[in-house]
């Protein structure tokens, strides 16, 4: 998706405090930040600002820190498991046993990742249409690509509990035990055999079942290699020797099943060294050239389109098919609902309901309502033309006020600086006077400290201004959108450097001159030429916003640097980051 | 004779027809089945929108032994909603018991559906935001605080959980909204220039919309 402009972008502190799990001493932090807030400019360009950088809604902030949290310097909870198809709150017993996906009827097509539905496979006659359950066979089929599981040959008898009768056909409609069955049986054929001598007895029950016709596939093998292994610790766990470190010890192939079985951890012994598997049914996977040359051949029989695309490889469960005649539908992945805490002092930042359907939070800290919002956008727009740009034209074309900036030619843009906090603030802005990087673009902001209003009650300001309803300066709602103020307020008025724009209530604009630079390859360009590398066209000035204001109260485990008693119960506090402005591209 | 044709400019000027309850339809729109469509106050149809409310359910044929009426509303939309230009909205239809039946659609309060969109979807929660030139095909299932990226195909039957965001074709969730999604600075007076944000109240968005 490309990036639509204008937007800013928040840099969390955490850039530049390493983010260990282990409590840093506070001073530490507070000496390094300070220095690096002296010394360093934010460099928008940099591989590691790309995880720093946040629009301000995915921002929270901790109201004992101060400072704003991303989800990087933020630990999460799991409240709750859900299914995103059928909205069902799995429980967290049953995603540890059956892993983490839909056990219902919910299944993704392996071919466009969209939702499979369940559709009868002929149309019912006159008779079956009232019927309260209508008779199948049935199929599983994606209305987006027409992919259905006739094309890997599987059928259901039932609508429903499509996982179980997934699990006991394979691809083909050749019915397989399930896995519960398949360990069963490959733990009878063991026991069994005590010695090799009887194999051929031991073949015999396999073929009974259909599947022993089709080659084994690599759950068979997984099964049979699971229970040898079970049945040689079984063997073992009686005699005890010397540990040993290899692939092949006895200890190391426990721990490793105890990865794939769910079960309650054994007391860990020191068993003695075992033979490995010997057989196909004791799960020894042999290889054949046959099956090698038969792979080839279906290579170059069927060509291109019969085999799979890496993503649908990597959709698929387990076991990456080649073709995709091989492929499964896969299980929808469930979700989850989680909640945040700050890192550093473990403060909930936000708390959604654990119920799937609700949206409501018990307890969020947003960003957004503890720091000031900076917005910009050109100044050439009006309020009007944004919306009719909004609602009829497509992006491309609005955004062509962004996106064809001319190479040293100024451009005015507006910088809107929103508070939300109820006292008033004093904000001092800092920028470098070019751009980080080789297209060096200038930046001035034309009045880089000014105050902004506190976020009172709408009504307060709507009552004080009744009284001098003639005063054209009555911009109470959104900037530039007042009704008071005409949107071509721009050709009347100049810009001026050290005066503000425009102010309203909680919010104060200014404009900032930008000139962008000259792209590499241009005969412009002064310094190494060269190919215009990615994404350096686009003008993004990095902003440094100190806050300043007065607040009452005095919270708890307040840093003393920051808060300094003023008075009447007053504190004075400050608020300091870099953000970053995406203005826009420049053409070559 | 000379106050008519000032009367009929009058009525000309505005490009919106406002009802009582504040919805605001264009008279460029292109709206059928007029009684089969519920607005619920202050929602925009803009010009060029198709409202299909001619495609509906077929009336049964033995009449309800009660005696009520069977309901045909076949396009619900709630209060705030802001339905762009170009846009076409059909109920959404599927082969049932071997007839093709139209089933209602129902969009929530505050969404916002941007130009040239396809919408076929069998219900749209509240808060959600609709990019330009998306297609919803029939009975997909939006839930609350959902945002779709421009240009997406959400698949058929597909049920988009809450707080999510779709993009792609065919639509996939491609990651969450913030916790801040909707959330405006101040009560009213949003920061950003235009006095709302997507996914939250769109009050000021129908009241600037003339």
């Amino acid at each position: 998706m490309s990036q639509q402009f204008p937007y800013t972008y928040y840099s969390c502190s955490c850039v530049d405090t390493p983010t260990s799990l282990l409590p840093l001493s506070r001073k530490s932090v507070e000496a390094r930040s300070s220095s690096d807030e002296e010394e360093t400019t934010f460099d928008p360009r940099s591989s590691r600002a790309n995880f720093s950088l946040y629009p301000l809604e995915h921002l929270l902030y901790c109201t004992e820190c101060h400072q704003m949290r991303c989800s990087r310097c933020t630990t999460e909870e799991v409240l709750c498991w859900y299914c995103p198809s059928c909205l069902f709150e799995v429980p967290s017993s049953t995603v540890r046993s059956e892993g983490n996906r839909c056990t219902r009827s919910c299944y993704n097509c392996p071919i466009c990742t969209s939702f499979l539905t369940v559709n009868l496979l002929d149309a019912p006659t006159e008779a079956q249409r009232d019927a309260e359950q209508p008779p199948g066979p049935f199929i599983l089929s994606c209305s987006y690509c027409n992919w259905t599981s006739l094309d890997i040959g599987i059928k259901f008898d039932k609508a429903n509990n499509i996982t179980g009768q997934l699990q006991r056909v394979r691809n083909g409609g050749i019915i397989v035990p399930t896995p519960k069955e398949r360990e069963n049986q490959a733990e009878r054929l063991l026991r069994k055999q005590p010695n090799h001598e009887e194999e051929e007895e031991v073949k015999s029950p396999l073929e009974e079942t259909p599947a022993a016709q089709a080659p084994p596939d690599a759950d068979d093998f997984f099964s049979n290699l699971n229970s040898f292994y079970k049945s040689q610790l079984a063997d073992t766990e009686t005699s005890a020797g010397p540990a040993e470190f290899n692939v092949h010890s006895p200890s190391s192939i426990q721990r490793l099943l105890n990865l794939y079985s769910t079960g309650k951890k054994t007391k860990r012994g020191k068993p003695k060294p075992m033979r490995e598997s010997l057989t196909t049914a004791e799960g020894l996977q042999e290889y054949s050239s046959s099956s090698e040359e038969e792979l080839i051949h279906r290579l170059a029989t069927s060509g291109w389109e019969a085999t799979t695309s890496p993503s649908q490889r990597s959709f698929q469960e387990r076991h990456p098919p080649r073709f995709t005649s091989d492929l499964r539908p896969t299980a929808t992945l469930l979700r989850t609902k989680r909640s945040k805490r700050c890192k550093t002092c473990r403060t909930l930042l936000s708390r959604p309901e654990p119920k799937v359907n609700t949206t409501r939070y018990k307890i969020k800290v947003l960003a957004l309502n503890n720091i000031p919002k900076v917005s910009i956008r050109s100044l050439n727009t009006t309020p009007q033309s944004l919306l009719t740009d909004l609602v009829t034209i497509s992006s491309s074309m609005q955004q062509k006020e962004y996106t064809t900036l001319h190479p040293l030619m100024p451009y005015q843009f507006l910088l809107t600086l929103t508070n939300p906090l109820f006292d008033p603030i004093k904000v001092t802005l800092a920028t470098p006077t070019t751009t980080p990087g080789r297209v060096q673009t200038r930046v001035t902001i034309l009045c880089p400290q000014f105050d902004v209003g506190a976020n009172t009650d709408v009504w307060d300001d709507a009552l004080n201004s009744t009284s001098s309803q003639n005063n054209p300066k009555r911009k109470s709602a959104a900037p530039g959108l007042s009704v008071a103020s005409p949107p071509d307020n721009s050709d009347g008025k100049q810009a001026e450097a050290g005066k503000i724009w425009d102010k309203g209530r909680n919010w104060t604009s200014v404009i900032v001159e930008v000139v962008p630079g000259v792209l590499p390859g241009t005969p412009a360009f002064v310094g190494e030429g060269g190919e215009v590398r990615e994404d350096e066209g686009v003008v993004e000035c990095p902003v440094f916003v100190k806050v300043e204001y007065e607040s009452e109260g005095l919270g708890a485990g307040e840093t003393p640097e920051r808060v300094r008693m003023v008075g009447e119960g007053k504190e004075k506090r400050e608020v300091a980051f870099w953000c970053v402005l995406g203005v826009g591209k420049i053409v070559g | 004779m000379a106050t008519r044709p000032t009367a009929t400019r009058k009525t000309a000027k505005g490009e919106y027809i406002e009802t009582d309850s504040g919805n605001k339809v264009s008279r460029k729109a292109n709206i059928s089945g007029t009684p089969n469509i519920t607005l619920g106050g202050k929602t925009v149809i803009m010009a060029d929108v198709h409202l299909r409310g001619d495609l509906t359910r077929p009336k049964a044929a033995t009449p309800d032994p009660k005696g009520a009426k069977q309901s045909s509303t076949s396009i619900s939309i709630g209060r705030c909603t802001v339905v762009s230009t170009g846009t076409v909205i059909r109920p959404p239809g599927r082969m049932s018991r071997g007839v093709y039946t139209y089933y209602p659609m129902k969009i929530g309060d505050n969404v916002f559906v941007g130009p040239n969109c396809v919408i076929q979807a069998a219900s749209i929660s509240s808060h959600v935001h609709i990019s330009e030139n998306c297609v919803l095909q029939p009975l997909c299932v939006i839930k609350e605080n959902v945002k779709i990226l421009p240009h997406t195909v959400v698949p058929a039957n597909m049920v988009v959980p809450p707080n999510s965001v779709v993009g792609g074709r065919p639509g996939r969730i491609v990651g969450e909204v913030g916790e801040g999604y909707g959330v405006s600075v101040g009560a009213v007076a949003g920061g950003s220039g235009e006095g709302w944000v997507e996914g939250g109240d769109l009050r000021e968005l129908v009241r600037i919309i003339k």
